[in-house]
């Protein structure tokens, strides 16, 4: 198929002047907000005992282990900020993201032992799912740094128990398993009752000479108070017992190695776990990508500055996303799929470091006239018309068809509403774009490049398309709600503004409750709360965007449950007609 | 050859982004149109220079009203 994909059309415009003289506000208006999301990151790993500390103690930390262990210039870190339980310390205890170990792409997790040595903390274990998840839709290997003391005792209420509790994460490696998805950890330090399941329940198990797993810990001394309640005399009791308590903590190397086996492997050093790690990841099912690019990588034609340019903060200017896509893709090349229909929504095939992917992006302004044909109003970009939802659906369909990923783009102020939108079918055409989506069984992204609002958010290859969409990107300026600030005033608080009015009393009060909730809105929808409570997966600089696209790719197509040759696919051939 | 640029469709006039004499270039941003809670940009149908300005900002314009004419 080297007619269709070596050189592809080229597309996208280089900067004008004028844009580039008006776009300087823009540029550091991106980078504030970019410089805010970094300072955030940097709190969170700094959290917790500094590295020298650990380091004295003949230990490395979280980040020095995975630093060791990743193919340098592949780390794609992921839910840095994702704290939804709103922990004091700032995150959720583990540190995850994509990346390549010996050549091979992996899902990786870690516990951060430079607080409370890496206990369970709330919150957690939907990180973890988003972990496990990541690695099933990708269907690659999922690496595990295991350094867990087991439950932060004080607040186990949280999240100890429950159906997606700590525990369930033990359930979702046997699911890995099940779907012959390795799990393999390398195991540090002390990891009792739910860290020695942490430890037990991946598939290979590399020790380090110093770490235990075990079913309980040796500091649990005697269980209950005999009385009921503590008091001095009891207290003196246990003083006396953890004095005494000498004892190795139970299931270190001398039981797991020696006599149950269960460690596969022991290492002298720290260093010596990751090089265990890195070894076995060489034998890992993995194409050669030759097998299954389409064209040799290239990069894009216009610099990814440009991006600071192209996108702007304000949310009503308008732009071309044909123009940001064609620097985010190889050669800014791409075969767009029924470019004379449904103008609302750009939908293409374009090349990612040499694989196939489908993109699909919102565009933006006036749609020209006569569009949307079923009304009498102008269309606008963002919003989702009959024409894009059914070119959507097909697009989706084909994809699905040819086992091509697709990267969804959204820009969206939501679907159009009214009578005459219901009469051109457009919830119904919404619902099918989520059935479409279901029927593909194909891994996708999304980037919300700025506005993810209404049921577009969801249809669009939203977090919600959960068994397809591998991870969210949000950029700096994200704003992901159900409908802006204003609108959420008008609709809650119009009708009590008449009863106000005809009962002749003070608005003020109404008002002030308006003003607020827009406020909330604002606040609650900004990049740094999508990644904190999880609407996106990570906040990720304009710059680095297409990082992120090419790890997808690489990973997607690594070891694909399913495969298209290229010469029996029908989306290429329908494009070119 | 003058040439006038109209209106795409109704809304308040935003900004104007050049003046009577500016030169422009094919597809530069001559005025910002804010319809339906967006600022669309009206662009230079060709190279020229700006001879005239119909509209002034926060005017309601129509759809194909003249907002300027350039030659």
């Amino acid at each position: 198929m080297r007619p269709y994909f070596e050189k592809m059309a080229e597309f996208g415009k280089e900067l004008k002047k004028s844009q580039l003289e008006r776009a300087k506000e823009n540029i550091q208006q991106v980078k504030t907000v970019e410089d805010g999301v970094a300072e955030a990151v940097d709190a969170v790993k700094n959290a917790g005992f500094p590295t020298e500390k650990i380091n004295a103690r003949g230990q490395m930390t979280v980040w020095q282990r995975l630093e060791y262990l990743l193919d340098p210039g592949t780390w794609c870190p992921l839910h840095t900020l994702y704290n939804p339980m709103d922990n004091e310390i700032g995150h959720t205890n583990v540190v995850d993201g994509l990346g390549k170990i010996s050549g091979k792409w992996a899902a990786i997790i870690g516990f951060d032992n430079k607080y409370i040595a890496g206990a369970w903390i709330p919150g957690q274990s939907e990180n973890i799912f988003r972990v496990t998840d990541l690695a099933k839709r990708l269907h690659i290997p999922l690496v595990w740094l295991v350094n867990c003391s087991g439950v932060k005792l004080d607040e186990q209420e949280k999240f100890y128990a429950n159906r997606r509790g700590s525990g369930t994460t033990f359930f979702r490696h046997a699911e890995l398993e099940q779907y012959g998805i390795p799990v393999l950890a390398g195991i540090y330090g002390t990891n009792p009752a739910g860290g020695g399941y942490q430890g037990i329940s991946p598939t290979i198990l590399f020790a380090h000479k110093n770490c235990n797993i075990a079913v309980g810990g040796g500091g649990i001394l005697s269980g209950m108070s005999p009385k009921g309640y503590f008091d001095e005399e009891g207290a003196e009791q246990l003083i006396d017992a953890a004095k005494k308590y000498k004892v190795e903590p139970p299931g270190s190397v001398k039981i797991h190695y020696d006599e149950t086996g269960f460690f596969r492997y022991v290492y002298e050093k720290e260093e010596e776990v990751l090089d265990g790690l890195k070894d076995y990841m060489k034998d890992m099912p993995s194409y050669n990508p030759k097998f299954f690019r389409v064209a040799e990588p290239k990069e894009p034609k216009f610099t990814d500055e440009d991006l600071y340019r192209l996108l702007p903060m304000n949310q009503k200017q308008v732009y071309s996303f044909d123009d940001i896509l064609a620097r985010l893709v190889d050669g800014s090349e791409n075969m767009e799929f029924r470019p004379d229909y449904g103008p609302e929504v750009y939908t293409g095939l374009c090349k990612m470091d040499g694989f196939l992917v489908g993109c699909i992006g919102n565009r933006q302004g006036f749609l020209g006239k006569g569009y949307p044909e079923y009304a009498d109003y102008p269309g606008i970009g963002g919003k989702l018309y009959r024409q894009g939802l059914i070119k959507l659906n097909e697009f989706v369909t084909l994809c699905g068809r040819d086992r091509v990923p697709i990267i969804w783009f959204q820009d969206t102020s939501g679907i159009d509403v009214g009578d005459i939108a219901e009469k051109a079918e457009l919830l119904g055409l919404g619902q099918s774009l989520i059935y479409s989506i279901q029927q593909t069984d194909v891994p996708m992204m999304l980037v919300v490049l700025r506005k993810g609002t209404a049921a577009a958010h969801y249809i669009m290859g939203g977090p919600n398309a959960n068994r397809h969409n591998v991870f969210t990107l949000g950029t700096a300026a994200t704003e992901i709600y159900v409908m802006h600030g204003e609108t959420a005033a008008v609709a809650t608080y119009s009708r009590r503004l008449v009863k106000e009015k005809e009962g002749d009393r003070p608005l003020d009060p109404i008002i002030e409750a308006m003003n607020k909730l827009a406020q909330e809105y604002h606040d609650n929808s900004r990049p740094i709360y999508c990644a904190k409570y999880g609407l996106v997966d990570e906040v990720v600089p304009l710059d680095t965007m297409r990082k992120y696209l090419k790890a997808f790719a690489g990973a997607v197509y690594q070891n694909p449950k399913s495969i298209c040759p290229q010469h029996q696919m029908i989306l290429p051939r329908s494009i070119k007609g | 050859m003058a040439q006038e640029i109209l209106a795409p469709l109704a809304g308040k006039i935003f900004k104007l982004q050049v003046a009577v004499g500016d030169q422009v270039e094919e597809d530069d941003e001559v005025i910002i149109i804010e319809a339906m809670k967006m600022e669309t940009p009206v662009f230079a149908p060709a190279d020229g220079t700006v001879k005239e300005i119909k509209v002034k900002e926060g005017d309601a314009v129509e759809e194909d009203d003249v907002l300027a004419v350039i030659e």
